[in-house]
């Protein structure tokens, strides 16, 4: 076995332009699956993080559909009312916190425009946390005090114990938040009375409900669904699962995937099909060749084997190099994006099974795209094959 | 008589078919009766065409007869499944071939080995066998040269190490000499004649009248039909 390994791999290096040539069909292939789907893992790996980090017993709601108005602090959707101490009364409900996503006029030093602001109930960073790095967070019952994004404090030049103007109203800046991505800390964060004040408004554009432990948090939120449609009359808000909307988003990532993959298929394809023709053309110019070793004593199998290890091993290293290659540009690609965003998590990583699956992938593709040729120089007759000129 | 025969034909036709649909058909052996005695050493002439290759394909075992029987070491070849048949070949049979008939990407070693490789010798004793038979064709020295730098007589010499390999019983020789000048000739006739010396049958297609010589038996074949048998 070894020994016809050897036979194949002096093949191979016997025509080392057109091996090369041939195995960068399958390279290219291979690349574009290896930077994709470790693209795509490390993708999914950064939306589990984040959704772990907000915690799975948490149940959305939101005006309209899912898929519509979801999104981070910088979607503006419509505000709703939600009458928080009836809620709380449903079965498996522990807590319940308010946002409010809107754009506010803001001035300081000089400086003035729009900024994206968070009104939040004094309760929500049970929900999620943010990192302050400087000052302090806000306390329960206090007023008039804002904590700035670090981007948004470097922007303006503000510091805790600053002030600014928010639409007009005078208010203290007592800490800087930090998130885990750039464009999270281009963002304030206000008492949400008070962002309903400086708004004449009482609504609020995003209410996390906790599930109290031991409860379903499934059947919690349908009883939340089928409170809010007793208590309002309409079906104008949506009751979403950390689960559903999680699986969403997988979704939405699987889909890109499978096209991406499918693109990369084909590119893996085109590679096959150049093996194909590289092995048939190796057949027909060994064919005496071929007919010296069944004059030595052969076996077709063996032939067979001699050929099939050419196009496997055309296809494994074509896979060696497409792997390495592919998991330098989804490095690239991830210390890019990182660089850009200023995200903490969306990490590099390639998975051993990706690396396995791609290198026996390879190898199959290779091996595959021989198996005619191969036949065909096990079943050539050697007496014809000896004549061959 | 004929356990003493190690291949042996019986009224052996070969026919082949050629151009569109087979319809042309040539008669290349036509009741050929022959018996390879164990130890002989056999001279086949002929003028070209006349059948001798074809003669030679069906005593090694690499093709069947259209119509008559081989027999090798008494069984019947035709009855034999190809997996049988290659055994033969890479056991009990040598070729060697006018042209040579090295692998071109390997070396004189890796040549040598070939048969051994196809019979599944471990490798050392496949690398220790094939220098000893190298050093026996005088090119032990030349063992990691490529065919193509070699002359033509090493190349032939390389052959016939080959052939020697799986230390076969029948060694079957097609015009080894046709390629060489008659110096160079005169060495492969040496080894050929050490061959048979040594127990193994050789069985010799030529025009070289000094091949014809050296050989024990010779039979001439015109036509497809053996015409002449002579013993020397
Ligand atoms: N594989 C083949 N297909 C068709 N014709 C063949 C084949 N092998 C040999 N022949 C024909 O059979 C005849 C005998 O050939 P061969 O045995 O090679 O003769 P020799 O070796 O004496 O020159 C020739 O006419 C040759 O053209
Ligand atoms: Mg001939």
């Amino acid at each position: 076995m070894l020994d016809l390994m050897g036979i194949a791999v002096r093949g191979l290096l016997h025509r080392k332009k057109r091996s090369w040539l041939t195995i960068t069909g399958i390279l290219i292939g291979i690349t574009a699956v290896v930077a994709l789907v470790s693209l795509g893992e490390s993708m999914q790996l950064a939306v589990r993080r984040s959704f772990e980090e907000l915690g799975y017993d948490v149940v959305m709601i939101l005006p309209g559909e899912l898929g519509g108005g979801f999104g981070g602090p910088s979607s503006f959707s419509t505000s709703f009312e939600l009458d928080t101490e009836s809620l709380t009364e449903v079965e498996g409900v522990e807590e319940i916190g308010l946002l409010n996503f809107q754009s506010v006029y803001v001035k300081a030093d000089g400086n003035e425009g729009f900024l994206d602001a968070l009104g939040v109930s004094e309760n929500i960073f049970s929900f999620f946390k943010v990192e302050i790095v400087a000052g302090r967070g806000f306390s329960p019952d206090e007023r008039g005090v804002v904590i700035l994004g670090r981007e948004v404090a470097r922007e303006l030049d503000l510091r805790a114990g600053s002030t600014l103007q928010i639409e007009d109203h005078p208010f203290k800046v007592v800490g800087i938040y930090s998130a885990d991505s750039r464009l999270d800390e281009d963002a304030i964060i206000l008492p949400l009375a008070d962002l309903q004040e400086l708004l004449g408004e009482e609504g609020v554009t995003m209410a996390l409900v906790r599930v109290a432990p031991g409860d379903d948090v499934g059947q919690t939120a349908k009883r939340i669904e089928n409170f809010l449609y007793r208590s309002r009359g309409r079906r104008d808000l949506s009751v979403q699962t950390m689960e559903e909307v999680h699986e969403v988003v997988q979704r939405a990532l699987g889909i890109l995937g499978a096209f991406l993959g499918g693109i990369a298929g084909i590119a893996l394809l085109v590679g096959g099909i150049g093996v194909m023709n590289t092995m048939y053309t190796a057949v027909l110019e060994r064919t005496r060749e071929i007919g010296v070793m069944k004059a030595v004593g052969a076996r077709n199998s063996q032939i067979a084997l001699i050929f099939l290890m050419e196009s496997g091993l055309m296809g494994l290293v074509g896979g060696a190099l497409g792997t390495g290659i592919g998991s330098f540009l989804n490095f690239a690609a991830v210390t890019a994006a990182k660089r850009a965003l200023g995200t903490r998590v969306l990490e590099y990583g390639i998975s051993w099974w990706l690396v396995l699956g791609a290198l026996g992938f390879s190898f199959l593709v290779g091996a595959i795209a021989g198996l005619l040729p191969a036949r065909a120089a096990a079943k050539l007759d050697p007496v014809e094959a000896l004549r061959y000129e | 008589m004929r356990d003493e025969a190690i291949v042996e034909l019986l009224g052996v036709w070969k026919i082949y078919h050629m151009g569109r649909r087979g319809r042309i058909t040539v008669e290349a052996l036509r009741g050929v009766d022959l018996a390879v005695r164990r130890g002989e050493f056999l001279a086949v002439m002929g003028p070209s065409g006349s059948g001798k290759s074809t003669l030679l394909h069906l005593m090694g075992c690499l093709d069947r007869p259209t119509e008559g029987k081989v027999l090798f070491e008494g069984t019947d070849v035709s009855t034999m499944r190809s997996a049988a048949l290659a055994r033969i070949r890479n056991r009990r049979v040598g070729f060697v071939f006018q042209s040579f008939n090295l692998s071109p990407n390997l070396t004189a070693l890796g040549n040598v080995e070939l048969p051994m490789v196809f019979a599944g010798v471990p490798r050392r004793e496949r690398l220790a066998r094939a220098r000893e038979l190298l050093s026996r064709v005088g090119l032990r020295e030349r063992e990691r040269h490529l065919p193509a730098e070699l002359s033509g007589g090493e190349q032939q010499r390389v052959a016939i190490a080959r052939a020697l390999a799986n230390f076969p019983d029948l060694l079957l020789a097609d015009e080894p000499t046709g390629n060489l000048d008659s110096e160079t000739g005169h060495g492969v006739l040496s080894l050929l004649s050490e061959t048979n010396v040594e127990g193994v049958t050789v069985v010799v297609v030529t025009h070289d009248p000094e091949v014809a010589t050296a050989a024990k038996r010779r039979l001439r074949i015109r036509d497809g039909h053996i015409v002449e048998a002579s013993d020397a």
